[in-house]
């Protein structure tokens, strides 16, 4: 099986979780391993309870684990909260005066005094670690070298070899075997999160303009493209509210940029009169909803997958739309490039469907996975276009395929009319009845031949059997660790990854659910929507779902858990 | 159809409005800038004012009520080009678009804003606006409004505003030469419009107006801030039309870093842009 170590990092916001975290994942690609981050924080700036898990193996690592084999405290006051979950022959280090197994006491506030700077305490407990990794500290130096210069790198060092001296002469010979990474030749990845990846994507896919006001978790894609997006000519402004940022990405896409929003649960609901918008002067756009614990402010940096149903009707009235929910950092890259792509092509609103979970998820990739397809723009210049008998240029055009024609305003000849009320072909208001009829038709077709496109679900283990476990977005990878560990029982469980919720791919839902003993939604929300949803666009009932709703994500031990209760003990109960 | 920017789409106000005296000052002005048809984008909300763009041959974003300023400023993000006035009524742009319009003053993006203001709503048929009179009395406040009015002239210029106008929806000419001034003033410039509804507002008539306003004098001190807030807050007795402030400063498009250049639809995306910072995150090994 390899290696498969889980450490725990916790500490108070401003303690440097995140520090030790990043010297970790970098030591641990660096010894030809590879990692998988979940982050877990307060909505705070100071204080409190932050933590990451580092998840570490000798294959690609994809999901969370329950329990830790090594816990670093860097506050000793989370030790309640977190030491219960250190699993059988791992341990935990702490500044703490006394201690008993598997608590080890380690004076990591004095070894960063002897270094010159007593802040550095999280430093010192990361020098143990890579001890008890096996990891030599001169591996840490090229990450210090990165991000620190002059005094504060040499503290950063002394600190961490005297942790690591520490661990030689304290921690009991069987951790360092146990825990020690093998040596392998180290190959290079690229380390991103789900958000990072999401908003690289977007760039790879044409984007050029964003908007938004901060919302937990979607900001971070915001910083990206602000940050790293003037690269390649992206322009980016901070909106006076949601409202703003929603109709100024309109505004932009209407001449001609692909533009992008980024948000959460409350940011979205004021942006959805604006959906409505898009809809119906048909300009492209991509929204990006990265959820969060609801309803109203919610769990600010928890993670839920309940607005399943919200961003599926969001937005009055009725108009076609595309949502995509990635599963991995990886395919976030990819999906977000393809949301860009094609709600040009459809000239509709698209959404990327993200959560707390995977939007802070990182791990380590290999670069040829991540392809980069061609920009391909949907847009016509000149003679391309209908006009009418006096020359007006028909933005809306009625066209076989619903899709008509779209030029952007500025080229000579051409001027674009486009209206939040209903229009004619010309774009101006109309109040037509037989008009009104061929606009909603024309709308609808383009749903249609969405419809054709879909992006089909995943599906893996075995084609018929007992059971089945669908999910969306963030829990693919999830989903498929509980699959491998039924597997390995002998339970033969099959797992579906819904990529693409809207249009919902009916038929292959319907073709798929009956052919198991019992199928289970897995979801992080309460009221099983996904459940719902499959019902509703697939005439198939599910038999229950696995849910979770305290705002921390899914392990695979646990699903496998409920699966094994809910289908192999006879207690699966239809909702 | 003779003007250039004349169409012939059908008509939807009221006889007598003072929007026709508003569209015939946005054509002179537009003529005035010597723009051609597809260079201009007019941008509106939702309201009888806010149909203004359908009847002007250009290119028109008629969005939803309270949001033209945000599509309008970033059409200009999008390409700095395109000549970009925003035209619509009070309750649009004040009280439903309240924030755009602080915050779009507060970016001086290089537009043109014209407002309407009849003090009412018109098209949901005569609620007072927010520049409407304490005590007036009309549709949901049939016991007078409360709230004091909020004044235009007097929160642009607390926000900087660069450009601050008031113009008369009955002598057009006068007002096409604001507009004209504003549209060539490099970043925010604003013209309130004052325009007596003939259906809705029975206070605020042609003839109250006519009794009122005055036109500010040839040697008008338009660089002096406090005087302008002064006769920005001026209403009851006087009402001062023409140019009150005027004083330009860099636009939000030349200090943003990255507007600048080709208009975003023609700016490509190379392969190896994205792999150069996908590089940027790889391992060193």
């Amino acid at each position: 099986m390899g290696i498969d170590i889980n450490i725990r990092v916790s500490g108070g916001a401003g303690q440097g979780v995140h520090t030790v975290g990043n010297l970790i994942v970098r030591m641990v690609v660096g010894a030809g391993c590879h990692f998988h981050v979940t982050q877990d924080y307060m909505s705070r700036i100071r204080g409190g309870r932050n933590s990451q898990a580092i998840r570490i193996g000798s294959d690609p690592v994809r999901a969370a684990r329950e329990e830790a084999d090594i816990l670093l405290a860097i506050n000793p006051d989370h030790l309640p909260h977190f030491l219960p979950g250190v699993a059988k022959g791992g341990f935990a280090i702490a500044d703490v005066p006394t201690a008993a197994p598997p608590l080890i006491a380690a004076p990591l506030k004095e070894m960063a005094a002897m270094a010159g700077s007593p802040i550095l305490a999280n430093v010192a407990g990361a020098g143990a670690i890579a001890h008890a990794l096996g990891i030599p500290p001169e591996t840490a130096d090229p990450v210090f070298a990165a991000d620190f210069k002059g005094d504060f790198f040499e503290k950063n060092r002394a600190v961490f070899r005297l942790g690591a001296e520490w661990a030689r002469e304290h921690l009991p010979e069987e951790i360092g075997k146990r825990f020690r990474l093998p040596a392998r030749l180290p190959v290079p990845r690229i380390i991103l999160s789900g958000n990072e990846a999401l908003a690289l994507g977007a760039l790879a896919g044409g984007c050029k303009f964003a908007s938004g006001y901060p919302m937990t978790p979607g900001t971070s894609i915001l910083a990206v493209l602000a940050d790293e997006g003037p690269s390649l000519g992206l322009v980016f402004e901070q909106a006076e509210d949601e409202i703003a940022a929603l109709n100024m990405a309109i505004g932009a896409s209407y001449a001609g940029a692909r533009s992008l929003v980024s948000t959460s649960g409350g940011g979205f609901a004021l942006m959805t009169e604006a959906v409505s918008l898009a809809g119906m002067m048909e300009t492209p756009v991509v929204i990006v909803l990265a959820m969060r614990p609801g309803p109203a402010t919610g769990m600010p940096t928890r993670t839920e997958q309940g607005d399943l149903e919200f961003v599926l009707s969001a937005g009055h009235g009725e108009f076609p739309r595309l949502v995509l929910a990635p599963g991995s950092p990886e395919e976030a890259f990819a999906l977000a490039q393809r949301a860009m792509d094609q709600a040009e092509e459809f000239q509709v609103p698209a959404f990327l469907l993200t959560d707390q979970y995977l939007a802070d998820t990182i791990v380590d990739i290999e670069p040829d996975v991540l392809g980069i397809l061609p920009v391909r723009r949907h847009i016509v210049r000149g003679n391309s276009v209908s006009r009418t008998p006096e020359g007006r240029y028909l933005r809306h055009a009625y066209t076989e395929s619903g899709i008509s024609p779209m030029a952007v305003p500025g080229e000579q000849g051409i001027t674009v009319v486009v209206d939040s009320d209903e229009h004619t072909e010309d774009g101006h208001i109309t109040e037509d009845h037989e008009t009104r009829i061929r606009m909603v038709a024309k709308r609808l077709r383009k749903g249609a031949e969405l419809a054709r496109r879909i992006l089909p679900p995943l599906v893996s283990g075995p084609p018929n059997g007992d059971a089945l476990l669908v999910g969306f977005g963030s829990t693919k990878e999830v989903n498929e660790e509980a699959r491998r560990i039924l597997a390995r029982e002998g339970r033969s469980v099959a797992v579906v990854h819904l990529r693409q919720v809207w249009p919902f791919p009916s038929e292959e839902i319907a073709g798929i659910v009956p052919r198991y003993g019992v199928a289970l939604t897995v979801e992080n929300n309460a009221t099983g929507q996904l459940a719902r949803l499959i019902q509703r666009e697939s005439g198939v009932k599910m038999d229950g779902t696995i849910s979770r709703f305290d705002g921390l994500p899914f392990t695979a031990e646990r699903i496998a858990a409920e699966a094994r209760k809910r289908i192999w003990t006879g207690n699966s109960i239809p909702t | 159809m003779d003007g250039k920017f004349d169409t012939d789409i059908e008509n939807a106000w009221c006889p007598g409005c003072g929007n026709f005296g508003i569209l015939k000052a946005v054509k002179k002005a537009l003529e005035g800038t010597g723009k051609e048809n597809h260079e201009i984008v007019l941008v509106s909300g939702i309201g009888q004012a806010a149909k203004l763009p359908h009847y002007v041959d250009v290119n028109v974003f008629n969005g939803l009520h309270g949001r033209a300023l945000p599509a309008a400023a970033a059409i200009r993000m999008a390409n700095p080009a395109l000549t970009v006035v925003v035209t619509s009524g009070d309750g649009d742009i004040y009280g439903e678009g309240g924030n755009h319009f602080l915050h779009n003053i507060r970016r001086n993006v290089d537009i043109a804003l014209f407002v309407h203001d009849n003090q009412v709503y018109g098209l949901t048929k005569g609620q007072p606006s927010p520049t409407g009179d304490r005590g007036w009395t009309g549709s949901l406040q049939r016991a007078g409004v409360i709230s004091g009015p909020f004044p235009p002239l007097a929160v642009a210029l607390s926000l900087g505003c660069g450009f601050v106008a008031r113009g008369y929806a009955a002598d057009p000419d006068f007002t096409a030469d604001l507009m004209l001034q504003a549209i060539r003033f490099k970043g925010f410039a604003l013209v309130d419009i004052l325009q007596p509804c003939v259906t809705f507002n029975k206070k605020n008539t042609f003839q109250w107006y006519g009794s009122k306003a005055y036109k500010l004098p040839e040697d008008h001190d338009a660089s002096d801030r406090m005087k302008a807030f002064a006769l920005a807050l001026e209403w009851e007795e006087r009402i001062p039309l023409g140019v009150l402030y005027r004083k330009e400063r860099p636009s939000f498009e030349e200090m943003h870093p990255v507007i600048a250049g080709p208009p975003l639809h023609a700016r490509e995306t190379g392969e190896e842009g994205v792999r150069a910072l996908l590089r940027k995150r790889m391992t060193q090994t």
